[in-house]
């Protein structure tokens, strides 16, 4: 139809303005990323060379990570604001020196806490039917207040040598981290591609009465989803140590605002149903490089702080309009 | 052949109407709610507006409502041609409605839902005492006894009715519509309403009385209008109408043409569902019965009276607190316990449609094939591979007549007939043997209607059974092997399809003193 | 009664046995524990450090019963404070009710028309925000106007001067509440907005219209524990947030709009202010208290059953 009508109106008009809506209609991270690098390339262009990228890739990837649980909690119109408490935690029970176990044994146990966490998230969220928000918020500061107060006791410590490796080596030029990243992403697209799972998670946030109503098993794949994204989370934070090379009280902090802020602007949306794991993905590059930008540019901290509101907001704002027509 | 008039009646006209639909059109989405309709109503008449579920009706008078803006077309008042922007300008303009779904807020009282929007003033504070006495006057005039202090949340549905007709009325209004004000009330409450009507009447106001209760069109009003699929069909004085006139005029056919014949597969002895002694909570009236294979079975009844708890209940969507659901295996043919939740139900085949496929139906910003999809995958865990087989939805959509272009169209873009047919395809994809339906033509043209009718009939002839609730009775009459009728939660009464009449339907939906159902059972 | 029952009384106010008796319990509870409670130094501490929370609570329950939430009130707290170390004196007041009212119009705007999710609107300005407060005032300091230090340290009829800021916000949020038609129809949007609408109500402007009165009252908050505490923090109101919304809950104020009382506000507001008084008495970490009411804040919330699941 659109091309009939670009008949009419002769051939010079139509084909920008068909460009512009098809750009308009991808997820922000695309177009963002673009504008961002093209900025660099005449302000920073050292920031464009390959060593620096990837070191940007690296340090994108705990967040690329986190991102995926995030999506997913969004796509079932919930969400999980405890990312930061369960890294904080992991962090803790790597480092502290507390647990006298050995190196695996203590990565097992903070499987075991994300599994934890993610079921009492979603035991809260599916049965008492609690906000999530309010719910993931209120466990963030549980955990981060224990582990703050336990930490007065104990000096943490260096990271386990296999995360310190998996988080600073790299492979010929690429760092290992990469390859973890993407050892997590590839799986989990593929499993919502092709899996009954991924269908359900795709009808509750298209219509969760619908889904209600229609038998799907709408706490199972709520819960499902809580407890992967607090295993992201941990997996994250994992990595994150090993990046850090040593416990921290305030590591990882700053992920579950960050992964909300690249769930939004890669595409989804509460309540359409819409939205995959790629727009996400670029979209965590995308926040991680302007961060990035934004030092080289000689802004701190309070500059980024206001940048990520702004674009939560603007985005939040644009696709509520969009999804409106 | 009788007279159809558009114009007016000299004996009770001023020169121009009260009110003035011109060729007035209305599409939501890709549906036509109003196809170019003109009516005119006069200043001191009360004038009916008819037709199926679906005809267009509550579209139209939510348009002179100010709920929804025509997308051509005007609306004139007094001869002057107005933009009702929005319910308060029509308010303005002089209009009250009195809507068909209850607009009461739960927790507001009386008084202040009475008067929300419009409270009553003393300087900044909104004056209670003056609302109050105002309210109670209202209520009053409905010879009703509900506290004007009660929160509305803690009434009957027919409590709440009448709180919508006492707000409705002590707005100063000219022109009132009441969209089916009767469907919640008894029958004292409804003589009350027809005495205040015929006052309001002769204080020359116009009423608009949307209606598809013949008896009351009848005794209300003075002229009706007929709208069919959204289309003005004609206008006519009362008086000079009779009742089959009034009915091929709404139906447009044979009621005959309209239904499947009913077959003879029916097995009485076999129970697929058996329904027993199940109550919503513990001061509630217990209802039993079975559904049998090859049956379609009707729940009638007034609007509000407990049908939609009943099928809700044995969907699992609402929880009940005695009681047992038994239902027979396909595969072993062995009654087992259901246990009641929506998850267990639909494992165990039986497929609930609710009434509403904008918010509980459908996923409308999912393509047709995802929504078909979905009940194909009931039968696998959440980690197994989704193996759709297109070829099989293509079949299903072809078998069901789905207008579309393409499987991969979003379901938002489709008319609700075919909306409908794709919310019950996703059970019959999936291979379900029991069907639980809310009103399952509502909103949906007649060509649809027929072809939903053949597909439940063919779903049923082949072993399945259907489990409707409707407020068409001559839905029920003509798709139905067996009716039950609900009053009050309870059973009341029940008919064979083809021995039913209208009559007694009505009769038994509103009777205080049929006797109950289920002691009637144990006594036989 | 059922124990549902006693949880869920009817009407709109949300008040129950348990949003009203546990200050009284934990009042009785922490004079047991610690005598020094009572002396009328900690009493009248305990007063101060709740007016703050007091007045952003009552915000917060506006919006609360509107069916929002506002997450940004703790930043709106931080930036009032760094404001008025900041400008001249003269306009420090005129400017931080402009930001504020500035604040609930964009918060108000974005979930009323634009239909973003309130939490993540809020979440939003509460991000941005806070990095506006770091950038005005980098490192705690600055003096607060005099006068301001003067309307929050004097004593009336015996009384400190936060029991009449505690007093007016009380009454003023009652009188909006009870007496004014916005109260009614506040009521009736978070109710059910589409029905409100049919009514005549203007869903949009009285659904702004909370989030401006929040965010004033965040300013306000902001300007009465800057005076107290004579000095700005850029994150002052960090904490803020998550309590006012464990304060409202507390106090019967549903979530999901429609039900909410002042005096229950009240009470879970005090239960709230008992609790870190009580562990600050006995000597628990700063820390742990954060974590109390995280696990507060989820027992409240718990008492709530909602409808939907997920955000």
């Amino acid at each position: 139809m659109s091309l009939s009508l670009s008949q009419k109106k002769g051939l010079s008009l139509p084909k920008p303005r068909d460009l512009a809506r098809y750009i308009f209609s991808l997820p922000f991270a695309y177009v963002g990323t673009v504008l961002l690098l093209l900025f660099a390339y005449y302000t920073r262009p050292a920031l464009l060379s390959p060593l620096l990228l990837l070191l940007i890739i690296r340090q994108a990837a705990p967040l690329g990570i986190v991102v995926l649980g995030q999506s997913l909690c969004m796509r079932v119109l919930s969400l999980d604001l405890s990312i930061g408490g369960v890294i904080v935690a992991v962090s803790y029970i790597l480092t502290s020196g507390v647990l006298p176990f050995s190196e695996p044994v203590l990565v097992l146990i903070c499987v075991g806490f994300g599994l934890m966490i993610g079921s009492i998230n979603a035991l809260l969220i599916t049965r008492l039917r609690a906000s999530s928000v309010i719910v993931t918020l209120a466990m963030a500061m549980i955990l981060s207040g224990i582990v703050i107060s336990l930490s007065q006791y104990h000096a943490p410590s260096d990271a386990p040598e296999i995360l310190r490796y998996i988080g600073q080596k790299r492979i010929g030029v690429f760092p290992i981290a990469l390859f973890v990243w993407l050892a997590v992403l590839i799986p989990s697209v593929i499993f919502l591609r092709i899996s009954v799972f991924g269908r359900y998670v795709d009808a509750i946030g298209a219509n969760p009465n619908a889904a209600w109503t229609s038998g799907i098993p709408y706490i199972w794949v709520v819960t499902i989803v809580h407890i992967m994204s607090s295993l992201f989370a941990v997996f994250s934070g994992l990595l994150l140590v090993g990046f850090v090379g040593v416990g921290s009280i305030d590591i990882g902090q700053d992920l579950a605002l960050n992964s909300l802020a690249a769930v939004i602007l890669g595409g989804v949306t509460f309540g359409s149903g819409k939205g995959g794991v790629i727009g996400p993905t670029v979209a965590a590059f995308m926040l991680t490089f302007s961060f990035n930008l934004l030092t080289s540019l000689g802004l701190g901290e309070p500059g980024k702080l206001m940048i990520q509101g702004g674009i939560i907001a603007v985005a939040a704002i644009v696709y509520a309009t969009r999804q409106a027509k | 052949m009788l007279v159809l008039e558009t114009g007016a009646d000299p004996s009770m006209e001023g020169p121009v109407p009260a009110v003035e639909f011109v060729e007035i059109t209305k599409r939501f989405g890709s549906t036509m709610a109003l196809d170019t309709v003109s009516i005119k109503g006069w200043a001191g008449s009360v004038h009916a507006i008819t037709g199926e579920n679906g005809a267009g009706k509550s579209t139209l008078m939510n348009l002179l409502a100010g709920v929804h803006q025509p997308d051509a077309g005007c609306i004139s008042i007094n001869g002057t041609p107005l933009k009702l922007e929005n319910p308060k300008a029509a308010r303005i303009a002089g209009i009250s409605t009195i809507f068909q779904e209850l607009t009461l807020l739960p927790n507001l009282t009386v008084a202040e839902n009475m008067f929300l929007g419009r409270e009553p003033l003393k300087t900044a504070v909104v004056d209670r005492v003056k609302m109050r006495e105002l309210a109670e006057e209202a209520l009053a005039r409905l010879g009703s006894q509900i506290s004007v202090d009660a929160f509305c949340g803690d009434l009957s549905v027919g409590e709440q009715q009448m709180v919508e007709i006492a707000k409705g009325i002590t707005a100063d209004a000219q022109i009132f519509i009441l969209d089916e004000p009767t469907a919640a009330l008894n029958t004292p409450e409804v003589e009350k309403l027809a005495e205040l009507i015929s006052r309001m009447k002769s204080e020359g106001k116009l009423i608009f009385y949307i209606s598809h209760r013949l008896d009351e069109i009848f005794r209300f009003c003075d002229e009706v209008s007929v709208l069919k699929d959204g289309k003005y069909v004609a206008t006519s004085r009362v008086s000079e109408i009779d009742r089959d006139q009034l009915v091929s005029l709404m139906v447009g056919r044979e009621l005959g043409e309209l239904f499947p014949v009913r077959s003879t597969s029916r097995d009485q002895a076999k129970a697929l569902l058996n329904i027993s002694a199940i109550a919503i909570s513990d001061n509630t009236p217990e209802v039993s019965f079975s559904l049998s294979r090859g049956e379609i079975l009707g729940l009638g009844g007034l609007e509000g009276q407990g049908q939609r708890s009943i099928i809700r209940s044995i969907a699992g969507i609402e929880a009940f607190s005695k009681g047992e659901i038994r239902k027979t295996s396909r595969e072993t043919d062995i009654a087992v316990p259901i246990t009641p939740t929506i998850v267990e139900v639909a494992k165990a085949g039986i497929g609930f449609v609710p009434e509403d496929r904008k918010t509980e139906g459908l996923y409308l910003t999912l393509s047709i094939a995802k929504n078909m999809a979905l009940g194909m995958l009931r039968e696998l865990s959440v980690w197994r591979r989704a193996r759709v087989r297109s070829d099989h939805i293509e079949t299903l959509l072809h078998k069901m007549r789905v207008v579309a272009a393409s499987a991969n169209q979003e379901v938002g873009a489709l008319s609700g007939g075919n909306q409908q047919k794709i919310m019950i395809g996703r059970w019959l994809a999936s291979n379900v043997d029991v069907l639980l339906i809310e009103e399952p033509t509502r909103g949906v043209d007649v060509g649809a209607k027929v072809e939903i009718y053949n597909l439940l009939r063919e779903f049923a002839d082949a072993g399945g059974a259907v489990l409707i609730t409707s407020s068409e009775l001559t839905e029920l009459l003509g798709l139905c092997d067996r009716i039950l009728v609900v009053r009050g939660g309870a059973l009341v009464a029940e008919f064979e399809g083809t021995e039913a009449t209208e009559e007694e339907i009505l009769h038994a939906a509103l009777s205080s003193t049929a006797e109950n159902y289920n002691k009637k059972e144990e006594v036989a | 009664m059922s124990s549902i029952g006693l949880l869920h009384s009817p009407g709109r106010s949300g008040l129950s046995l348990v949003a009203l008796g546990l200050p009284v319990l934990l009042f009785v509870i922490i004079s047991l524990i610690s005598p020094s409670f009572l002396s009328v130094q900690n009493l009248s501490n305990v007063n101060a450090q709740i007016t703050a929370l007091l007045i952003i609570a009552l915000g917060q329950m506006i919006v609360a019963i509107s069916g929002g939430i506002d997450l940004s009130v703790g930043s709106v707290l931080s930036l009032t404070s760094t404001l008025l170390v900041s400008v001249d004196p003269t306009l420090s007041i005129p400017t931080v009710l402009l930001v504020g009212v500035c604040v609930g119009l964009v918060n108000g705007v974005g979930v009323a028309i634009f239909t973003v999710h309130p939490l993540v609107m809020t979440l939003a300005s509460m991000t941005f925000l806070q990095g506006l407060a770091l950038l005005i005032l980098p490192v705690p300091g600055g003096s607060i106007p005099g006068f301001l230090e003067a309307l929050v340290d004097f004593s009336f009829l015996g009384l400190p001067a936060a029991f009449y800021w505690c007093l007016t916000f009380v009454l003023l949020a009652a009188f909006l509440l009870r007496a004014t038609k916005f109260g009614m129809r506040l009521f009736a949007v978070g109710a059910n907005a589409q029905n409100a609408a049919r009514n005549g109500v203007n869903v949009t402007f009285y659904k702004i219209l909370s989030y401006v009165l929040c965010s004033t009252s965040a300013v306000m908050a902001g300007m009465y524990l800057s005076a107290r505490v004579a000095s700005a923090d850029a994150t002052m109101g960090a904490s803020f947030a998550l309590e006012s919304v464990t304060a409202v809950a507390l106090g019967g104020v549903q979530l999901a709009g429609g039900v909410g009382s002042v005096p229950g506000v009240i009470a879970g507001t005090i239960t709230l202010g008992l609790m870190t008084n009580g562990m600050n008495l006995i000597g628990v970490s700063p820390f742990v208290r954060a974590s109390a009411t995280g696990v507060l804040l989820l027992i409240a919330i718990s008492l709530q059953p909602r409808k939907a699941i997920g955000a």
